[in-house]
């Protein structure tokens, strides 16, 4: 069964919009049609966190809040969601919501134009935390830019917020719940204004799609591909969306590989990872923001294969594996094999990623380093990562990728022809930073110069090295 | 101002509770009639070239498109430039740069709008364009004349010096990113009227420029802003956007909506002035500066907007707090095909700050002694070496407190010596300290603008209407005219309502700029308070036969005339029964204040702001990556009306300025081309970056000399240079790599890459040298 009807809940009611715009984003559906002006457009490519709303979710009885970018995710992604505004958080009678108190009375807004963003990103902090440290607070409005208040009182209001859990919508809770198991989401096909879009809730749908539509666009999180239609000003006209598909969303390990489904949100991901590379958390951490991870997939950032797409080298050093899928086939391929050029895949039509495979190494030692202008929410100049053994104070098994030296993300295959079997001598070293230069010619930006990312790329060989000589950490706090 | 009462009121933000829950309108917010239409700007896609032919027919035949025009449908001036002409709407023979609008469109949606335009067919012959300063140095191109100053004869003292430096220096460009982007909404009236909303600090200006466009009077023009999503300078001038609007809409006779997407907002609108300066310095041994020489260079884009008073503020602040006996600075203001440089909080100040900090913190360096030591050694003082370069005596200088006062609150000198520790004893981590401090003049340097006016209703229920010229984006100026009318009414705060700004209550205002909205604005609603409180007190006198009385005491809702008091309430209701006016318009003009742009002297500041601060880094000498681990700030407000606001302010300015010298850089390519046109690519302070410790204090002792309302000061800019530290406490810790003994070359912005290639440079030179 198909329904052309995205269904969810606004304002404790079942929403519906027949046949909607599958380019349509969720922004302007609020600002445009529901007349609710509260959210605000600042730069329509989900860098600024002014447009940031909460999606709720069912899962196993409960609602999982999640803060998006509401100008670069489409509507039938509500589908079976619930939408909450910053409207929805005052109650009829005037009274502030916990959240909104604590901003007003900590002086968190000035112009007030990044105001319903942040309040939306602590709203949903709120819901999803019983406490709140200071790392906590900063990761949940590091997708949130404000450029009068210098964000002291907004941490404050943070560090402040009552925390007392009463608010209208544990009070709803029960109500809600029942109106979403109304609602459970059915698989969508769209057919408007010459647009089409599947949203298939099974892999079995989706082969059946894919094997009759072989030229549909996959959409994943949406982070990177909606900035067609915002940015580009073009259409996409036939989508197939994968974030409906629940049994892509898993993480799995078996002794020997975390197997990650498609469809499994960075945010699920960099949270597992944790206590296999811890390297690979603090990178995601950086990874756009916690928006951005809400719905991004690793998957996505592997099929978009940007040169800076940050999990990339990481996954490269960790000689990762996909799992490719099309209607009748399934084949497994290095990762290392699948970049051809500068955001070219070996992916064909018809084919979607269907699982990432990470290999465990127990004995191995994993470092990744993510240099940017900016801390939060940055492309990376250079994102380099190396995986490595040390047998007998010989170096083993090495296998050194980066991300912003070359148009697509690669490993330093000559780099580590010179660090494998060596001894972890300065003289080793110093070669094997130049043969950096041997790996990668990078390009000139306006991120960074081609010098300048030569430099950190040996720069970083150097540090990890250092880092694993001196057994400590040589990192800014930051 | 006798028997004064200093508020000192930590009120909240007066649209706080709307700003939290959404209910705050902003431009874009207006709810819009039916049949508005909606804009979007054409822009040029070379920097410099001559434009042969605009061919619109597919803009035309696109879905929704109602209209489209172009310089042909300017029925009057085809300008915006505030001062000067040289800013075409949309230019006729030539575009002077990438990104210049040539043409627009009123469509059935946004959307529709903005894919119509990438429909235009354009075609130019490309022309050779000057971006860079240096370009425009080599080639004088300049959009004004240049100025030299001099005082003394410096020349000579740098002969007599006893010691030498010389050298050059950069500060970049900034681009506002205030949060909500450039936008107008124009809607038609009877009698070719037009009733403009518009996202701008400057509605007087925006009604004059729209009038002139369109051939109109003033009077047939109005102008409402009720709040604007920051501003900082950045729409002080831009009237590009507005009169578009208006254009769209006085053809169509439609209501059009007009906003800038963020990346055309970018590309479109004016930015910072990055400076390039030279300089040779005489010194003595403890650092004091005998003769100094600068050449001061600013690229101003293609045409001069407000660059003649940004360069002049420039001038104005090459001396920061130090006396400069023998002083010579020469400035050129370059032409170049980039958009055209504007307003941003500073203007031009702090970049003529920057100069002189960066030539006092190399003297530090290179006599190896403590940088502050050195900053004290040039300081104004109080009863000699107070008459700065342009021949105003410095009145208020409380600088040498208020440094003082910060190191030692802020534990300098023992931080200073425990970093050089840390260093000796760390490769690759390294860290910095660094104290500046802030002087920075207030007022207009043009003169005529240091005026502002406000009206006054009281309405028989006692109620208070109140609206002023200034424009409410952020920093709170309505709360503290609000604070100020209620204290002087002795009503409580909530009887007061101050709404939109607009232009047919209060005519021919300023730009809400030069951190002076609530002091010049202040001033007026008190004004107009007064002639209301003369009416009812000459009634009231007259009515209950009392004499002899001069002091009247406004306080707790009562009007007190010695013994006898009445309800404000009842006197209001009594005054309005017999005929008395409860209404009035105020004016102010700030007094005491001149200058002579010709002779470069007098007296163009009524006051001075001061304030310090210190900032510690930690610098990661393999990547240049860089983190605040601590800053201490002590900032003079005056009697601060609203110190919650005031900290505000000094907070966001700092991490503005922060991000202004370490992370914020425009880079356009050689072809004029800008590429750092989104926060995907350009980058200002998100939450991580402020500082891991930040102290922020009020000058305590703080209190306005001159009669500035509630004697206090402004934080509108001053704060902003309070980041300069951060900069040479970045260049402390690279200046460690050399063991203190050779002068780091940096410039800002000081990104992770600069600082690497400042720490690559300086390695070399040591090992060449040796």
């Amino acid at each position: 069964m198909t329904s052309n009807t995205i269904k969810f809940i606004f304002e404790n009611k079942i929403h519906k919009i027949l046949n909607p715009d599958p380019n349509e984003t969720i922004l302007n559906y609020i600002r445009l049609r529901l007349k609710k002006t509260g959210t605000k457009e600042g730069c329509a490519e989900g860098g600024c966190g002014a447009c940031t709303v909460v999606i709720g979710e069912l899962k196993k009885n409960n609602i999982v809040y999640k803060a998006i970018n509401s100008c670069i995710a489409f509507t039938p992604s509500l589908e079976g969601k619930q939408l909450l505004v910053v409207e929805d958080l005052m109650l009829k009678n005037g009274s502030l919501h916990p959240v909104q108190s604590a901003m007003v009375n900590y002086h968190g807004s000035q112009c007030g134009f990044c105001t319903p963003g942040f309040v939306m990103s602590l709203f949903s902090m709120y819901k999803n935390n019983t406490s709140y440290d200071e790392k906590t607070i900063e990761e949940s409005i590091s997708g949130n830019l404000c450029r009068c208040t210098g964000y002291r009182p907004i941490i404050d209001a943070a560090k402040n917020l009552n925390n007392n859990k009463s608010d209208q919508f544990k009070k709803n809770k029960k109500k809600t719940i029942s109106l979403l198991k109304k609602i459970r989401p059915e698989s969508i096909f769209i057919n408007s204004k010459n647009k089409k879009y599947f949203a298939p809730r099974t892999v079995n749908e989706l082969k059946k799609i894919i094997k009759k539509y072989p030229n549909l666009d996959f959409l994943s999180g949406g982070t990177d591909m909606s900035l067609i239609v915002t940015k580009q000003k073009k259409d996409i006209k036939n989508i197939i969306y994968l974030n409906s598909i629940d049994e892509l969303n898993y993480i799995k390990e078996n002794g020997k590989y975390i197997e990650v489904g498609a469809t499994t949100p960075l945010r699920k991901f960099e949270l597992f990872i944790k206590k296999y590379y811890s390297d690979f958390n603090i990178i995601l951490k950086r990874y756009g923001s916690v928006q951005i991870r809400n719905v991004a997939t690793m998957a996505g950032n592997i099929a978009t294969a940007s040169p800076i797409g940050d999990s990339l080298p990481l996954l490269l050093s960790l000689d990762a594996s996909i799992v490719i899928e099309s209607f009748n086939k399934k084949t497994t391929l290095k990762l290392k094999d699948f970049f051809i050029g500068y955001r070219k895949t070996k992916l064909k039509k018809g084919q979607f990623i269907s699982s990432i495979r990470i290999p465990v190494y127990k004995k191995n030692i994993f470092k990744a380093y993510k240099i940017s202008k900016r801390i939060d929410d940055d492309i990376s100049s250079v994102c380099a990562s190396f995986n490595l053994a040390i047998v007998n104070k010989k170096i083993k098994n090495i296998k050194i990728a980066y991300g912003g030296m070359a148009s697509i993300p690669k490993r330093a295959i000559y780099c580590e022809k010179i660090l494998l079997n060596s001894n972890l001598s300065e003289d080793i070293i110093l070669k094997a930073q130049r043969s950096l230069e041997k790996d990668f010619q990078p390009i000139n930006d306006m991120r960074a110069s081609k010098n300048y990312r030569m430099e950190i790329a040996k720069n970083l060989l150097m540090k990890c090295f250092i880092e694993i000589k001196k057994n400590r950490l040589i990192r800014l706090n930051y | 101002m006798k028997n004064f009462f200093f508020i000192n009121e930590k009120r909240i933000h007066d649209s706080a509770r709307k700003h939290v829950s959404g209910l705050a309108d902003y431009t874009d917010d207006i709810n819009e009639p039916n049949g508005t239409l909606h804009g979007a700007v054409g822009w040029s896609k070379e920097a410099h070239a001559l434009i042969q032919k605009i061919d619109l027919s597919k803009v035309w035949k696109s879905e929704g498109v109602i209209t489209v025009i172009t310089a042909s449908d300017i029925p009057g001036r085809n300008d915006v430039g505030p001062v000067f002409d040289g800013d075409p709407i949309f230019p006729v023979k030539k575009v002077e740069f990438y990104g210049q609008p040539l043409f627009a469109v009123a469509a059935t949606s946004t959307d529709l709008a903005r894919k119509a335009v990438l429909k235009a067919k354009i075609i130019y012959k490309t022309l050779k364009p000057v971006v860079t300063i240096k370009e425009a140095l080599k080639k004088k191109t300049f959009v004004l004349k240049s100025k030299k100053i001099q005082r003394g004869n410096p020349t000579n003292a740098i002969l007599k010096s006893k010691n030498y430096l010389k050298g050059n220096f950069t500060t970049g460009s900034q681009e506002h990113f205030y949060l909500e982007g450039q936008v107008a909404f124009a809607i038609p009236k009877e009698d070719k009227d037009l009733l403009i909303y518009s996202s701008t600090q400057h509605p007087s200006e925006t009604q004059q420029i729209i009038a002139k466009m369109l051939n109109q009077k003033s009077n047939s023009i109005t102008v409402l802003v009720r709040r604007i999503g920051g501003g900082f300078g950045g729409k002080e001038t831009n009237f590009l956007t507005s009169s578009i609007c208006a254009l769209l809409a006085s053809k169509v006779n439609k209501p059009v909506k007009l906003r800038l997407d963020r990346d055309d907002d970018i590309i479109i609108t004016g930015k910072r002035h990055d400076f390039y300066s030279e300089y040779q310095v005489g010194f003595n041994d403890v650092g004091v500066i005998k003769g100094l020489k600068i050449k001061l260079a600013s690229r101003c884009g293609m045409s001069p907007d407000l660059s003649g008073a940004i360069n002049e503020r420039a001038l104005l602040h090459i001396d920061n707090a130090y006396y400069l006996a023998n002083v010579q600075v020469q400035n050129y203001l370059c032409k170049t095909n980039t958009v055209s440089s504007t307003a941003f909080r500073g203007f031009g100040g702090n970049q003529g700050m920057m100069v002189i900090e960066n030539i006092i913190d190399n003297i530090s360096k290179y006599l190896e002694k403590d940088p502050a030591e050195v900053r004290k050694n040039n300081f104004y003082q109080k009863n000699n070496k107070n008459i700065t370069h342009y021949g105003m005596k410095i009145e208020d200088n409380v600088i040498q407190e208020i440094f003082n006062k910060l190191i030692k609150k802020s534990n300098y000198k023992k931080r200073y010596s425990k970093i050089k520790k840390f260093n000796l004893n760390n490769k690759y981590l390294k860290k910095g300290i660094a104290i500046t401090p802030v002087k920075f003049g207030i007022s207009f340097t043009t003169i005529h603008l240091n005026q502002a006016g406000a009206l006054v209703h009281i309405y028989t229920d006692g109620s208070v209407y109140l609206n002023h010229g200034g424009i409410e984006m952020g920093q709170g100026t309505n709360t503290k005219i609000a604070q100020l009318v209620a204290n002087d009414l002795g009503l409580p705060f909530e009887k007061i309502k101050i709404s939109s700004t607009n232009t047919s209550k209060v005519p021919n205002t300023s730009a809400s700029a030069a951190s002076s909205t609530t002091d010049l604005n202040g001033a007026a609603a008190l004004n107009a308070v007064s002639k209301i409180k003369e009416n009812l007190e000459k009634f009231i006198k007259k009515k209950y036969n009392i004499k002899n009385i001069k002091n009247v005491v406004y306080k707790k809702g009562l009007i007190k005339f010695n013994k006898k008091s009445f309800k404000f309430k009842s006197v209001i209701k009594e005054a309005y029964l017999n005929r008395i006016s409860l209404s009035s318009s105020g004016f102010y003009s700030t007094p005491k204040i001149n200058f002579n742009k010709k002779t470069f002297s007098g007296r163009p500041f009524l006051y001075f702001c001061y304030g310090a601060s210190v900032t510690e880094v930690t610098i990661d000498t393999l990547t240049g990556e860089n983190i605040i681990d601590r800053v201490d700030i002590l900032q003079d407000a005056g009697k601060a009306i609203n110190p919650a606001l005031e900290l505000g302010q000094i907070e966001g300015g700092f991490v503005q300025g922060q991000g202004w010298l370490t992370m914020e850089e425009v880079n356009w390519k050689s072809n004029g081309q800008i590429t750092t046109i989104s926060p995907s690519t350009y980058k200002i302070p998100a939450v991580s970056d402020i500082p891991k410790k930040f102290n922020v204090e009020i000058f305590k002792q703080g209190k306005n000399k001159e009669n500035v309302v509630n004697k206090s000061k402004t934080t509108g800019e001053p704060p902003l240079m309070l980041a300069m530290s951060v900069f040479y406490a970045i260049k402390d810790a690279i200046a460690s790599v050399g063991k203190y003994k050779t002068i780091p070359i940096l410039d800002a912005p000081a990104t992770p890459e600069k600082i690497l290639m400042s720490l690559n440079e300086l390695k070399n030179r040591i090992n060449y040298g040796s």
